[in-house]
Order: structure tokens, then sequence, then C-alpha cells
């Protein structure tokens, strides 16, 4: 930009002297900036009625009127599932089928029953398919539709043990042979393992106790005398 | 400079090439600047013909290819429950099956081809506080009139047959006993696991002169020859389980409406109380739909 000379630089000073004074001191007095000078914020106009909407558009979005606020009502939930324990009502359809009379279970279920079978107890086990196992109960595992119990013999000096599950349709009968002397303090036996424990074979008990029964049952004229 | 300039525009010798260029044009092609071909090619740069294949990658190809696989109806989400056994009365087998439970399952909305690029349908399952939802979500509950859902999942059909009406519940007797479902679910968490667990490596010696390191892997891959670097996909220690496992073919042995129950053979992957989300088997025949299954709502 070209420089002005200095001739003209003197004479601009001239302009502040020409001023009048009553603007310069009134302007000290009240010393303030443009931008914060006070005003109140305008009223807002309403909008006239019946504006068509082309008009509308042409506002500012500030300046528009603000839409209905669209309050959709949340619908109630459907009613919730009743059953809290599917498992037990998969597992009580079962029973009833499997077990109608709560005979199975009242046998095995030593917490409740005092007439159950305990461990130590020599029980004898048919299968639909005709093989007795006989052996001496270990332990019994409660377990709803679950329940079995293990059964231990020797057979040719061999030990065997069988889980037996209670409620498999497969199992025909199951029949008490000899109930334990004395009440086991363990809830299972498996220290009857040990050849120090060992009970070793039931067969003869089993003999024994088949052999009476069939002469009740002589006497009785072939009633069976089967405890399930 | 400037007052200098209209002396020298004046100098220039416009009119002169003005006038040479003209007589240039009449005789030689014109001459443009820049690499362009002499005979620009008519046709598309792609390798266009009627009796060429179709081409596979595009999205009409794709459900094309999908069309067999794609189950014709939805599935419904379910919660697992457990497992127990059920015994077969004839045969006296037993067979351990996992309980799964419909938990007021309702459609939210549908995927379109025209929309979305697919079919699909959009469950719900459980019931949410509104309190506790996001507005977009409790927006597009109640757009549909449907109560916010705590579990929502899609479930992909063949086509716009198979896309029941919004707001239609499903029920446990949506699936029938004896038909094969797949089980789609999340496994059960790990956590950080090492390649041992992980990967069933088979870790380093107890001893031998092996010192802090019986569980870790061995080499992580070959030296200079193999390019000195870790190969991507090298199996390491990680996280493991809780990812989405399907368990395929699960024959349906039980459904009772009443109490919104289903027994499928065998296991599902997650632990009790995870979303099972079942729809029919892929790989056997699809069931025979019952009109009242469809009537139920």
């Amino acid at each position: 930009m070209a420089t002005s000379s200095p001739i003209l630089q003197q004479l601009g000073c001239f302009r502040s002297l020409l001023r009048p004074q009553s603007l310069t001191q009134s302007s000290q007095l009240g010393r303030r900036a443009l931008s914060t000078v006070y005003s109140a914020k305008p009223e807002p106009q309403p909008l006239p009625a019946n504006l068509p909407e082309q008009f509308i558009r042409q506002l500012p979005l500030r300046m528009r009127p603000s839409p209905e606020r669209k309050t959709r009502k949340v619908p109630p939930p459907p009613p919730a599932p009743k059953c809290k324990d599917p498992i037990g009502a998969v597992q009580e359809a079962q029973l009833a089928q499997l077990d109608p009379t709560g005979e199975r279970m009242a046998l095995f279920d030593y917490r409740r029953n005092p007439r159950s079978v305990k461990v130590g107890d020599i029980l004898r086990v048919t299968f639909k398919n005709g093989d007795p196992f006989s052996g001496v109960c270990l332990s019994i595992r409660l377990r709803g539709i679950d329940t079995s119990f293990l059964l231990r013999n020797q057979l040719t000096r061999v030990g065997v043990e069988m889980a037996v599950k209670v409620f498999s349709p497969n199992v025909e009968s199951v029949e008490i042979v000899q109930r334990t002397e004395k009440r086991k303090r363990r809830a299972r036996l498996y220290y009857m393992r040990k050849p120090k424990h060992d009970m070793g074979s039931v067969e003869n008990l089993v003999a024994n106790y088949l052999r009476q029964k069939r002469s009740i049952a002589g006497k009785k004229t072939g009633g069976a005398s089967k405890r399930r | 400079m400037s007052p200098r300039l209209p002396g020298k525009l004046a100098q220039l010798p416009l009119t002169p090439i003005w006038a040479s260029q003209c007589i240039v044009r009449s005789h030689v092609p014109v001459r443009t600047f820049g690499i362009r071909s002499l005979n620009p090619p008519e046709n598309s740069r792609f390798n266009v013909g009627h009796d060429l294949p179709v081409l596979k990658s595009t999205p009409t190809a794709a459900l094309e290819r999908k069309a067999n696989t794609l189950p014709l109806r939805t599935g419904a989400i379910t919660l697992k429950k457990g497992m127990t056994a059920i015994y077969d009365p004839e045969t006296g087998k037993r067979v351990a099956c996992t309980v799964l439970q419909l938990d007021r399952v309702e459609v939210v909305s549908h995927k379109t081809r025209q929309k979305h690029g697919y079919y699909a349908v959009q469950l719900g399952a459980g019931w949410r506080r509104p309190d506790n939802l996001t507005k977009s979500l409790l927006g597009h509950f109640t757009a549909s009139g449907i109560s916010p859902k705590r579990h929502v999942y899609e479930f992909r059909v063949k086509d716009e047959s198979g896309l029941l009406p919004i707001g239609q519940a499903v029920n446990a007797d949506w699936f029938q006993e004896g038909q094969y479902i797949d089980a789609r679910s999340n496994s059960k968490g790990k956590g950080f696991a090492g390649v041992m667990k992980r990967h069933g490596f088979g870790g380093q010696d107890r001893s031998h002169g092996v010192s802090l390191t019986h569980r870790s892997l061995g080499s992580a891959g070959p030296s200079q020859g193999g390019g000195s670097r870790v190969y991507p996909g090298k199996k390491m220690a990680g996280n493991m389980g809780n990812e989405q496992n399907t368990v395929q073919n699960l024959k349906i042995l039980k459904v009772d409406l009443d109490n919104g129950l289903v027994v499928v053979n065998g296991s599902v992957s997650g632990p009790r109380g995870c979303v099972v989300r079942i729809q029919d088997a892929i790989k056997k025949p699809w069931p025979e739909v019952l009109p009242s299954s469809e009537a139920s709502s």
C-alpha cells in the first residue's frame, strides 16, 4: 500500500482537535464496548395464525413452531410363563409315567422314608431281559429321575459293581434280600472295595432267600411276593 | 510493473497466430495433448454378452445360493433352563435332554429384500423395563405396538412367505415333537486360557531341563528360512469360549405348550439361563407345518 506522505499524517492529528469536547467526555464517562451494551431480550412475537406451510419453511429453525411431541403408549408385557421350575416339571411328568404310585421313590428315598433301602442292604434286581443281579448296596444317589444305586458283588471271585437307575423301565423289580444289621455310619460305603472290608460274594445269601421265598410262595399257592 | 503492461500487450502478435491456426486446422487432424486412444472402445470395459455366465458376486446370486439352506419359517428365542433325562417307555432307553423355555416371544419387525437385501424375522423375548431402554429402541418396540423386549434376534427365512405378521406370538407348539432343529448359542466363557487348554497343545516336559515353561507353547514359527515372522492365525493363548456355537440336528423330544417348554435331545452350548436360538434344522427335510401353530397368537 502506498504510504501517505508525512504532511498528511500530521494533518490527521487535527481531526481529533476538531472533534467536539462534549462527545469525547461523555464517552469516557460511560465507557462501554458496543458488544456489552445491554438490550432486553426481544419478546417472542407470536406467529400469525394460519401461516401457510411455504412461509414456515423459510423461517429459521429456532423460530418455527415446535411440533407436537409424539407420546406413544408403551404396551404392557404379556403374562410371563407360569412355570418357574421347568426341570422339575419335566421330571414330574416323567415320574408320573414311570412311577405312578410313587412306590419306587419311597423305596429309595432314605431321607424321608425310614423303611426305605439303606446302604449296606443286600438287594436283588431283576431286569426286563431276565438277568437278575444281586449285591450289597454301596451308595444311593438321589437325583430325581436319575436316582440310582450301586451294587457290589463277587462273580467268580472277581469284584463286580453295577449302578442301577431306579426309574429305568428296564428294571422290573428290586427286592431286599437282607437288611444291614447295624446302621452304617457312612453314606457311601466305598471302603468295602478294600480287601479288608470286602463282603465277598453274596450269592449264598441270595440263594437262601430265594429258597425261603419259594417255600412261602408254595404255601400261599403261588402268590408272588415281589417287593418293588 | 503494471503501468507498463498495456504497452507490452500491445506488442504481442496476436492476430498472426489466430490466422495461422485457422489455416492449419483445415488440413491436419486435431491434436490434443494428453494420451488418448485414436480408436476409443465402443463397448463397456467389462466382458458383457448374452452367452456369458451370470456374475456370482451379486446380491441376487448370493440369495439364490442360499435358497436351499435358508429355513422356510422363523425359529424362536429360548432360554436354556438346564438338563435332565427322559426314558423312552418302549425301549427303556434313557436319553439326556436339555430343557428350553420360550418367554413371551413375539415378532418385532421384518427385514425385507427390497429394504435390507434379505428376508428375516426379528423376534423379541422376555421383558425389559421401559425406563431401562434407550429412546430409539423404545420407539422401535412401541411403533409396532409391542412391549419392550429383553432379547432381540433375527431369524433369516427364504422369502416373504416366511414373514409372520408383526406382533404375533411364537409359542412352544411352533415346533413339533420329533422334528429336528439347530440350536445356536454362546458357549461358556473360559477367560484367558493357555494353549494346552485352548488348542490342545501337548505342553512341554515336566523335567529334562525344562524350567518354568511346562504348559507353554514351543516355537511360534520357523526361523530365517520361514521369513523370521509369526504367521497369521498362529494358535496362541487367549480368550476361550463365549463365542457362538451351533449344534445341528437336535431332535425335539417333548413340547409343553402350557409351560412354554421345548425339550431337545442332547446338550446345547452355554451356561444355564443363556439365550438359545432354535430354528428348523437345515440338514433335514423341512417339517410339515401344522395349521394350528400358525393360528396361535
